[in-house]
C-alpha cells in the first residue's frame, strides 16, 4: 500500500517541477477539464455486494449460465437473474471501483479493479467473495497528468492515489500540457 | 486499424462461438462476452490487451491466475478477440493477428488486414468463412460512409470485401443461424443473412440506442444506452422484446 503513494507521492513532485504551468497561460483557462479522482488502497480495494440498482453508464454485457451481467462503468457489476428467461429480473450489484471490463468462466468472475486483476468467486452469488488479487496486473493510471492534452488540476499526492482522471467544470484549473 | 477492430469485434462474437465449443470440450462452461471486450477466456487463459501489451494468464486453476507472458503489441491497443485458433488484437493503427497454437506463447503472423478493407475502430463477428463488421465514420474513427460490411474470410489474413448496406450509425453485431443483428444510434436492425453476402434488412426496432448484442441461446441480450433490453428470438426474425432493465 506504501509503495503506490511513494510512487504518487513522486510523480506528484515530478509534476511540481515541470508538470504544472501556473501562471503562463497563454489563454484564459478553460473552466471545463480533467481533475484526479482519488482514493485510499482500502476505498480502493472495497469489492461488495449491495442491492440491485439503477444502470448508471451502461458497459459490457456477459451471458454466464442463468446469469446475465453488465458493468456499470467504473463502479462494478450488475446481476441479473435470467433463470426464467422470461422474466429477469437484477438481484444485486458487485461494487468494483473503477472496473471496465471482466470476463466469466466456471464460478469465477476476472475483472480488474483499478489496475489490479481480480477473481471473485460467485459460487453463492449471494455472497461473493475475492479469493485472489494480482496488483499491477495492468497499468497504472497516470498520477501526473490526463491522457488528454489540455489544462487539468494538479494533482496532490497526499490525497491518495489517482484512481481516474473525469471531466469536471466550474473551477479554476493550474495544470496544463 | 479500423479494419483490425472491426475483425476484433467480429471476433468477439466468434469467440462466443468457440468458447462455448470449447466449454463442451473441457467440461466447463464459459460465458459469452459482445464484441468490444478487452478480456477474453480461451481454454485455461485468460487474454487481456491494455494500451499497449497482450498478457497471458493461466487459469487451470480458475482461482489462480498465474501470469504466464506479457507480449508487447504496439501502441493504444483497443481490442481482443479470439477466432478459431487466431487471436485478433486491434489498435488505433493495425490490426495483429497472433496464433496461439501454444496457448502461453502468442505469435504474431501478420498485421494484415488492410485498412481499406475493415478498419480498426470497427466490430467484427466472424461466421464459418464470412465476416461481418459495422463500420462507423463518426468519431475518432474517420471514413467516409457509415455501412455494415460482409467480407469473405477464407484467407484469414486478406478479406475480401463483398458486400455493403449503409446504416446510419452502427455499433456492436451478433448473429444467430441466419439473423444478425446489427446495433445502431437509432435501434436494433434485423438482417437475414441466409444468403451471406447479400444482407436483407428485414426488420427494425427503433426504441433506444443500441450499443453491444450477445445472443444467447433463445434471448437477445443488448446493451443500450441506459441498461439492458432482451429480446426472445425462439423466431429468429422477430426479435419479441422480453423486458428493458435499467
Amino acid at each position: 500500500m506504501r509503495r503506490p503513494l511513494l510512487i504518487a507521492s513522486g510523480i506528484g513532485l515530478c509534476l511540481c517541477l515541470y508538470g504544472c504551468t501556473p501562471n503562463d497561460l497563454p489563454d484564459s483557462p478553460a473552466d471545463t477539464a480533467y481533475v484526479p479522482v482519488y482514493m485510499s488502497a482500502a476505498e480502493k480495494n472495497n469489492i461488495s455486494l449491495s442491492t440491485a440498482r439503477i444502470t448508471e453508464r451502461s458497459g459490457k454485457i456477459y451471458a454466464y449460465g442463468n446469469y446475465i451481467f453488465q458493468n456499470d462503468q467504473n463502479k462494478g457489476i450488475h446481476i441479473i437473474d435470467n433463470a426464467d428467461r422470461l422474466h429477469p429480473r437484477k438481484i444485486g450489484f458487485l461494487n468494483i471501483p473503477y472496473n471496465t471490463e471482466f470476463a466469466v468462466k466456471g464460478h469465477y468472475i476476472y475483472a480488474n479493479n483499478v489496475n489490479d486483476l481480480v477473481v471473485i468467486d460467485i459460487r453463492d452469488m449471494n455472497n461473493p467473495s475475492v479469493v485472489k488479487r494480482l496488483e499491477d496486473a495492468f497499468p497504472y493510471v497516470n498520477q501526473q497528468y490526463p491522457l488528454e492534452a489540455g489544462y487539468f488540476e494538479c494533482p496532490d499526492p497526499a490525497k491518495g492515489i489517482v484512481v481516474a482522471w473525469e471531466v469536471q467544470t466550474g473551477k479554476t484549473f493550474n495544470c496544463r500540457r | 486499424m479500423k479494419q483490425l477492430l472491426s475483425f476484433v469485434l467480429l471476433s468477439v462474437v466468434l469467440l462466443a462461438v468457440v468458447q462455448c465449443n470449447k466449454a463442451t470440450s473441457s467440461g466447463k462452461f464459459t460465458g459469452s462476452g459482445g464484441s468490444t471486450a478487452r478480456f477474453a477466456i480461451s481454454g485455461d487463459h485468460l487474454y487481456t490487451v491494455d494500451k499497449s501489451n497482450l498478457k497471458v494468464f493461466s487459469i487451470a486453476d480458475a482461482a489462480d491466475p498465474v501470469l504466464k507472458n506479457t507480449v508487447p503489441v504496439g501502441f493504444e491497443i483497443e481490442t481482443i478477440y479470439p477466432f478459431k485458433d487466431k487471436l485478433f488484437i486491434g489498435s488505433t493503427s493495425v490490426v495483429h493477428i497472433f496464433s496461439v497454437d501454444d496457448p502461453e506463447n502468442p505469435q504474431k503472423l501478420s498485421t494484415a488486414i488492410s485498412p481499406e478493407v475493415i478498419r480498426r475502430c470497427d466490430p467484427v463477428v466472424a461466421k464459418d468463412t464470412v465476416a461481418y463488421a459495422t463500420l462507423r465514420t463518426n468519431g475518432v474513427c474517420g471514413g467516409a460512409q457509415s455501412i455494415l460490411a460482409a467480407y469473405d474470410i477464407k484467407d484469414l489474413t486478406k478479406p475480401v470485401q463483398k458486400a455493403s448496406y449503409p446504416v446510419s450509425e452502427p455499433y456492436g453485431l451478433g448473429y444467430a443461424d441466419t439473423a444478425l443483428y446489427v446495433c445502431n444510434r437509432d435501434g436494433l436492425y434485423v438482417f437475414n443473412i441466409s444468403s451471406a453476402f447479400s444482407p436483407q434488412l428485414t426488420k427494425k426496432i427503433s426504441d433506444g440506442w443500441y450499443l453491444d448484442v450477445i445472443p444467447y441461446y433463445n434471448t437477445l441480450i443488448c446493451q443500450v444506452q441506459d441498461g439492458m433490453n432482451l429480446f426472445d428470438i425462439s423466431n429468429r426474425m422477430e426479435p419479441g422484446l422480453i423486458t428493458k432493465i435499467k
